[in-house]
């Protein structure tokens, strides 16, 4: 196997740890989603490209998600984004921002994790989340925003 | 910051989505917007805080179940070649532009041998003979042409020499009776209408069995600016001629008559 398909399924695993912010569903969903492609190609029909495999484990994070604790649908304070914001972030742990990012709604979910991933193009990012140009871009401005937000109150940087 | 006042909207809109890696960006209004603002202070702060937080994605740990159970053999179908490559190699173009020019005149046949008709042979000489005649050398007969069948048969013993219900109204000038090159007893008839012919010969007969070789409605045929259009019925061929195209006998034999 390429190093390249490697290095894709490994984002696979990140991708679902970001959507459900816990590891042992994360690995789970990985699992099925492989076993699942390799059920396909053993049927002749594998999978066209790698996007069917964030697709498909996709649908199954939200799937898992729906049975869990909801998060309540409040609108989250915005900041404009501040040039220290790299040094707040730097500060966090992996595991605090996929809970930040697994609490976001959908399609905003989706699309910070698939976006912060940093393996699409714009193309491959649009045709996933299955967005229009305009809503993805709302949905990552208003991510990072309120992001910022939660980094000013959960992370205070000194300003320079 | 006063940089992006100059930005359109549509650049704003795509500069949210500017992916940190630059092969990333296949989309042309999104390079345009990245070309535009490349020296603004809101996308190198939107571009520093989008690589801390990529940064740390990748520092996600990934368990070591997850490592070892990533599969050695690739389950993604290899990727189809477009049609255009395809089009593009000269061996497949050539090989391509063969087949079609092999295609188009196997179709230009096929639609020849479908419009092949027993008697055909004997219809094309008669077409030479229409374009050849001239009206005083037949005998004057001036009736409808309907009325021709009893007249051939009562003077000539042709049977079944009957002129079909599309061109039996049409009024005549002259009339005779011959005999072609192959022997055949012909009838021609000269109509008033367009100086028309009308021709009633034998049909064509299987040379071992004598059977008449029979075929269903009008066909056409062409030769020399000259038309024809041919009927097999109760053994004999009737044909109409007229210098014109196929447009000119269409009318005719659209019409259904009792």
């Amino acid at each position: 196997m390429a190093e390249e398909q490697k290095q894709d399924l490994l984002q696979l695993y990140r991708f679902c740890f970001l959507m459900l912010a816990d590891a042992a569903k994360a690995q789970e969903i990985f699992h099925a989603t492989l076993r699942e492609a390799a059920q396909l190609a053993a049927d002749g029909e594998a999978p066209r490209d790698r996007l069917w495999f964030f697709r498909n484990a996709r649908w199954r994070c939200l799937e898992v998600s729906e049975q869990g604790l909801q998060p309540e649908d409040v609108d989250l304070e915005q900041d404009e984004l501040a040039e220290w914001a790299p040094s707040q972030i730097e500060k966090l742990e992996p595991q605090q921002l996929a809970v930040w990012i697994s609490g976001a709604p959908e399609p905003q979910r989706t699309a910070l994790a698939l976006f912060y991933l940093n393996e699409f193009s714009h193309r491959d990012l649009l045709s996933v989340t299955e967005l229009k140009p305009n809503e993805l871009s709302k949905l990552l401005c208003n991510g990072r925003r309120e992001f910022q937000a939660w980094l000013d109150a959960a992370v205070p940087a000194e300003q320079p | 910051m006063s940089a992006a006042v100059q930005l359109s909207r549509r650049d704003r809109m795509m500069l949210h989505c500017v992916p940190l890696r630059e092969e990333h960006v296949d989309d042309r209004a999104l390079r345009t917007a990245i070309h535009h603002a490349r020296k603004t202070e809101v996308l190198a702060i939107q571009q520093n805080f989008d690589k801390a937080a990529a940064g740390l994605v990748q520092a996600i740990p990934i368990p070591k179940e997850i490592v070892e159970w990533v599969p050695t053999e690739t389950f993604i179908a290899p990727a189809r070649r477009p049609w255009k490559r395809y089009a593009q190699n000269p061996a497949l173009l050539a090989t391509g532009i063969a087949v079609l020019v092999i295609a188009i005149v196997g179709v230009i046949q096929l639609v020849d041998r479908l419009n092949r008709f027993p008697g055909e042979a004997t219809a094309r000489r008669l077409l030479t003979t229409a374009s050849s005649n001239k009206s005083m050398m037949l005998d004057p007969v001036k009736t409808e042409a309907g009325a021709l069948g009893d007249f051939l048969f009562m003077k000539h013993r042709l049977v079944h020499y009957d002129v079909p219900a599309e061109f039996a109204d049409l009024k005549t000038l002259g009339c005779r009776v011959f005999d072609d090159e192959e022997g055949q007893r012909v009838a021609q008839v000269w109509l008033v209408e367009k100086k028309m012919q009308l021709f009633m010969f034998p049909a064509e007969r299987d040379v071992k069995t004598g059977a008449v070789k029979h075929f269903e409605g009008w066909r056409y045929l062409d030769q020399d600016r000259w038309t024809g259009v041919v009927k097999e019925e109760s053994g004999v061929c009737f044909m109409a001629a007229v210098r014109g195209s196929e447009k000119d006998l269409a009318p005719y034999i659209s019409k259904k008559k009792e």
